[in-house]
């Protein structure tokens, strides 16, 4: 059995096991439990990096027919500090090629994304490669909205073996990563066409 | 040495070499005696560090967004204080060592007075990340400063207004630096070449040949006036850095060779000086 916020609320005060000791009504308070709840911590901080290139293309195909690597389906949800859908935001990452190289000259593995009303982005991209001058595979992202501090982070993900396994443990292996949280499970879905890992990465952005 | 080292920084004057060791300690080496003290110790990890102008300081970031003012031929007190809650990333003395400018990550710039207890003078903005390049004109008259958002902004430093901004680049600059007349600002970065602006007026001037695969971390101008001694690091993280002299005025370019790769590159006196070391020994070359 699932109780709404206030039928619990109701119970737990009809039972005598909750006191309530404000004058406002039953509604309110669970309302200010629901928002509390919704509450997340803002996405750490990582290097912006070397790499960063302005204007790159609005896609979300950064996958090439032909390239090389395991496909890449990353997405996840742009969120403000209150819980709240941020609808305005604007999306860039960036990453190496399966070999761990960035495209200087071009726009390979680069993107502009706009996630709309409901605050969603993806794209289909690969694996990224090690570049030599880091420890761990990672995508950048930079994200900005109105009103709203930009965002400068890193995805890593949990299945680089520089982990061991253990992120959650091993994460500090990579000076760079300042908290577990950047680093994200991977969950690998296969069809009759292909393998493909799957990262979710939501974005929590603090308000200005 | 008084550790095992990979980077090293020259004063000024080349009498003293800021020396980082492995164990992330800071010492004050003196050149060619190796008399040397600690100046910051491991445990504090510093973060940025610098020589002004005149040699008479050493200025150290930390990761906790604190700075710290050291004297390094005298027994003048230090200087410490919170200048950001972000890590320190980038330190600049302007030409008169009077004023330093403070670069955290992930925030805007900052440029402090350095005469009794040091005050926020200026704060530069940015449209995200911080300020990665900065140089003040040879009169201290005017300061370039690029961001991590590849705009590189003018500020008459009288008023810290901003007068203008340059935004032609698609890539991140990493180095400021003007020419001796004051008259031309050259900078470098991801985009592996130099670029010459226009003091006056932000307008580009013209761009150097490239140097394929490895972008430009600093440029420091040699004592002719002419010539730019730049280095660069390689874009995929697999040779080490090497440095080019550009004549300015006719474009050409000539590689400095290294025995080993180079542990510091600067430009003392007017000359062009480089470090390696064996782990015990600093070993300095001029061009």
């Amino acid at each position: 059995m699932n109780f709404t916020r206030r039928e619990l609320l109701e119970r737990g005060a009809t039972f005598g096991a909750i006191t309530l000791a404000t004058s406002l009504p039953l509604s309110a308070v669970a309302a200010a439990w629901d928002e509390a709840e919704k509450k997340r911590q803002p996405t750490p901080f990582c290097e912006l990096g070397p790499f960063y290139k302005r204007e790159a293309p609005q896609t979300t195909q950064l996958r090439a027919p032909g390239d090389s690597g395991m496909p890449l389906a990353l997405a996840g949800v742009v969120y403000d500090v209150r819980g709240d859908v941020v609808p305005d935001a604007k999306v860039e990452l960036w990453q190496t090629d399966n070999l761990g190289q960035y495209d200087i000259e071009g726009y390979r593995y680069r993107a502009l994304l706009e996630p709309g009303a409901k605050g969603v982005y993806s794209v289909e991209s690969v694996m990224p490669g090690h570049h030599p001058s880091r420890v761990c595979q990672h995508v950048h992202y930079l994200v900005t909205a109105p009103g709203h501090k930009p965002l400068i982070t890193q995805l890593y993900f949990a299945t680089d073996p520089v982990f061991d396994g253990d992120p959650d443990k091993n994460y500090h292996r990579d000076p760079l990563i300042t908290s577990p949280e950047l680093v994200r499970p991977v969950m690998i879905k296969s069809d009759a066409k292909q393998v493909v890992a799957v990262v979710n990465f939501d974005l929590v952005m603090e308000t200005l | 040495m008084p550790c095992e080292s990979r980077y090293q920084a020259p004063s000024p004057n080349g009498t003293q070499a800021a020396v980082h060791c492995k164990d992330h300690s800071l010492y004050l080496v003196s050149i060619p005696g190796g008399a040397q003290r600690e100046v910051v110790p491991a445990e504090r990890r510093p973060s940025a560090y610098v020589f002004s102008p005149d040699g008479r300081w050493l200025a150290a970031g930390f990761p906790d967004g604190t700075v710290e003012l050291m004297a390094t031929q005298d027994n003048a007190p230090a200087k410490h204080w919170k200048a950001d809650s972000h890590r320190i990333d980038g330190l600049y003395f302007f030409p008169n060592s009077e004023m330093l400018l403070v670069a955290p990550v992930d925030s805007r710039g900052q440029v402090w007075e350095l005469a009794g207890t040091p005050t926020l003078r200026a704060s530069l903005p940015v449209d995200f990340g911080g300020l990665v390049a900065y140089a003040v004109s040879p009169d201290g008259k005017l300061l370039v400063a690029a961001g991590d958002d590849t705009v590189v902004r003018w500020y008459d430093t009288a008023t810290w207004q901003k007068t203008q901004e340059y935004s032609g680049f698609l890539l991140e600059t990493f180095a400021l630096a003007f020419t001796p007349d004051g008259k031309q600002v050259l900078a470098g970065g991801a985009d592996s070449r130099i670029t010459a602006l226009d003091a006056a007026t932000a307008k580009q001037l013209r761009q150097l040949p490239t140097e394929p695969g490895a972008y430009i971390a600093d440029i420091q101008m040699l004592g002719d006036g002419q010539r730019a001694a730049t280095l660069y690091l390689d874009d995929a993280g697999e040779k080490p850095p090497h440095a080019v002299i550009w004549n300015l005025a006719t474009a050409h370019s000539a590689a400095l060779k290294f025995d080993s790769p180079p542990s510091c590159a600067g430009v003392v006196g007017g000359k062009f000086w480089s470090c390696t070391t064996d782990g015990k020994t600093l070993t300095i070359v001029e061009e």
